[in-house]
């Protein structure tokens, strides 16, 4: 893909959204104002998505017309130190503490290992219960971020997990799942253990 | 002198048990996430809110505003002795506290910074208390067009003030408006966007939008980039220690500890802006107007005063308009906001006459808040140093768990976990793609206020918009917001024009 397309490319996804969002916002019930002079519930919404699209259209012609040099360009609403307005920022001229992240370099496949660790415990938290998905995430999570000391890795989310089961469950009050079948039994059996009614 | 017996009853609420142990943890809190690698403070801010739900409202909000207060300074710490600013914020501090550090002086440097956190901190805290009930007084006067103005100002500023694309900007802000409209219309009882997904009839959370956007969203973030493995702190953590300036010395600088204030405050009480801008823009007025100000960046303590005097007297200047109008002045009042909101409450002009209390106690924490903050800054440098020894991979694991353990304090409900996944991953490509996440997590908050007024507007006259420009409170607040989003377009402009050769060439 060409550096011109690509840099189009987040802002014509935006416009067809916001092109999909339009139709949706089509099928909003207006009955209650039907045949009165007054704007319904799909006014706001409608100008909302109208505004992105005319936004998103601008930038993708804007960007489509004078490439890279459009997107780089000095922009509206630069302030200072453009990093550090929404995220932490770790000067370039201190000594090599990040590694990787001082030299730039990307891990897609990390991310992607990270995306699907965090997505997979959404979808087993249900079935396995809190205390054994929270247990199994530390372990990957920390693992693929890099940490090598695999038995005190092992620790920390075997202790990290009981403590937040403990934090949350008895002293937050907070209703965590218990999963399902035997993995609901050892849920129950670990908080009886712990003392959580 | 009923203020001050307001806030001697503010004061008074700290007394409870509960409030005592909430300010107490508020601190500790505040430092962790300002020392931390990969928690910045608004990111803690909003880990610590779902936790709040249980919580009675008073103990919710002096926690969040002594996670607050005590979050602007801790980074102060290790930008100082080891070139690692905690916070954007604290970035200016390593061009003079580091450099300090480095001849040898950061026991002064240290210092400086707590004297300037504690001035800035204390002025704009009176201020607060002087302006707040005035601002308040005003807005009631307020109907819809005005709020509606007023909440568009907000809006036009935080967009104006993020990132470096303004159409950007805009759409992340469209994107919050639009989920904000997600879920049953309160007006007409419409439903809208629900696409058959009964858990989206009741809405989107804001909640979940800023949790998973800024909290997974930032972990994303940091492990494409590769977590440090290992400790990033040097030895000799035991040696340091605060040498606090004399009055004395303090005197001497009166005018830089003024300028950062006066700066923290302007900048604070512009919505958006926070404790961040106002550092840099007070670093770069020293530079220019200062006595010393050639002198910036070799080290010199007034570099160190104008950036954290005016990153704390910002605390105190966002929190007017979000206690007088409902408007946070920065990310972390909107967490603020939210807290509020959780509990029922919208701050606004209504709360000085429902919940004049429940202000006082705001005020009250954030005097006890500084207070905390500088102790807990003199006697932890030890340990808060101790805490970078942490691998960024377990800190950002069990900050992904405490997002889905926020989710489900939230509403119970294991859709949510979904949706605060799926917020991580857009928090991410937000990110990756230039889009700032603040808009959108603004939008989100601020978009059914929005839209109330602005449905109330056209129901009460007629469908005529041009109300909001002919109004004169709503007119002029409406200019001041176009004008705030064409100043960096027109600046954008002039930068081209006077430099045409400055853009790059064309990708072949």
């Amino acid at each position: 893909m060409s550096p011109r397309l690509r840099h189009c490319l987040p802002h014509f996804v935006m416009l067809l959204v916001s092109i999909a969002l339009y139709r949706a916002a089509l099928q909003i019930d207006t009955g209650a104002t039907a045949g009165v002079e007054r704007i319904g519930p799909d006014f706001w919404p409608k100008a909302v998505i109208v505004f992105m699209g005319a936004l998103a259209l601008f930038e993708t012609v804007r960007r489509a017309l004078f490439g890279v040099a459009a997107a780089r360009a000095p922009q509206a609403g630069t302030m200072m130190p453009d990093a550090a307005v929404d995220s932490k920022v770790h000067d370039v001229n201190a000594p090599a503490q990040t590694g990787a992240a001082a030299a730039g370099a990307e891990y897609p496949r990390l991310l992607l290992a990270g995306i699907a660790l965090i997505v997979g415990y959404v979808v087993a938290v249900d079935r396995l219960g809190f205390f054994v998905t929270t247990f199994l995430f530390l372990m990957c999570f920390i693992r693929i971020g890099g940490y090598r000391r695999h038995a005190l890795n092992a620790l920390v989310s075997l202790s990290g997990s009981l403590l937040m089961v403990l934090l949350f469950m008895r002293v937050a009050y907070i209703s965590l799942p218990l999963g399902a079948g035997p993995f609901r039994d050892l849920s129950i059996a670990l908080l009886n253990l712990l003392g959580v009614r | 002198m009923e203020t001050l017996l307001n806030l001697a009853g503010g004061l008074a609420a700290h007394l409870v048990p509960a409030n005592l142990l909430a300010m107490a943890v508020g601190l500790v809190l505040g430092m962790l996430v300002a020392v931390l690698p990969g928690l910045t403070l608004v990111m803690g801010v909003v880990l610590a809110l779902p936790f709040t739900y249980k919580m009675g409202v008073e103990a919710a909000l002096i926690l969040l505003t002594a996670m607050y207060v005590s979050g602007t300074y801790a980074g102060a710490i290790t930008a100082i002795l080891f070139r690692i600013p905690g916070e954007p914020m604290d970035v200016p501090l390593l061009w003079d506290g580091h450099a300090m550090t480095r001849r040898g002086e950061a026991a002064q440097a240290l210092g400086w910074s707590l004297a300037g956190a504690f001035v800035g901190g204390l002025i704009s805290a009176i201020l607060m208390v002087a302006l707040a009930k005035p601002v308040a007084t005003l807005a009631l006067k307020f109907s819809s067009p005005e709020f509606f103005a007023v909440v568009f100002f907000g809006l036009a500023s935080v967009v104006a003030l993020s990132g470096r694309s303004v159409v950007n900007a805009l759409i992340s802000l469209c994107i919050g408006l639009f989920l904000a409209t997600v879920g049953i219309d309160t007006i007409y009882g419409a439903e809208r966007f629900a696409f058959g997904q009964p858990f989206l009839l009741d809405g989107v959370e804001f909640l979940l939008v800023m949790v998973g956007a800024y909290g997974i969203g930032e972990v994303l973030i940091r492990l494409n980039t590769g977590f440090k493995g290992e400790s990033v702190q040097g030895d000799g953590v035991a040696r340091f220690r605060t040498a606090v300036p004399s009055l004395r010395e303090m005197w001497r600088l009166k005018w830089t500890f003024l300028r950062g204030t006066g700066t923290g405050i302007v900048v604070g009480v512009v919505p958006g802006a926070g404790a961040t801008v106002s550092a840099f823009v007070a670093y770069g007025m020293e530079s220019q107007y200062g006595k010393n100000g050639k002198a910036l960046g070799s080290g010199v303590p007034e570099g160190i005063v104008a950036a954290k005097s005016a990153a704390t007297a910002s605390v105190g200047g966002a929190l007017v308009p979000l206690l007088a109008m409902g408007i946070p002045g920065s990310g972390a009042t909107a967490i603020i906001l939210a807290a509020f909101l959780l509990h029922g409450i919208q701050p606004g002009p209504q709360v000085f006459v429902n919940s004049p209390a429940l202000v006082n106690v705001v005020f009250a924490a954030v005097f006890i808040a500084l207070v905390g903050m500088c102790v807990l800054g003199y006697f932890a440098i030890k340990p808060l140093c101790k805490v970078l020894d942490a691998p960024e991979a377990i800190v950002s694991a069990f900050v992904v768990l405490f997002c889905f353990v926020g989710a489900f304090a939230a509403r119970n409900n294991l859709s949510d976990l979904y949706v605060i996944a799926a917020f991580g991953v857009i928090g991410f490509l937000f990110e990756r793609f230039d889009f700032p996440v603040a808009p959108m997590v603004l939008g989100t908050i601020l978009g059914p206020l929005a839209e109330s007024n602005f449905m109330t507007t056209m129901v009460s006259f007629g469908g005529d918009w041009t109300v909001f420009f002919t109004r004169p409170i709503s007119g002029a607040v409406m200019a001041l917001a176009f004008v705030g989003l064409a100043f960096p377009l027109l600046k954008a402009l002039a930068q081209r024009l006077r430099s045409p050769k400055a853009a790059p060439p064309e990708p072949s």
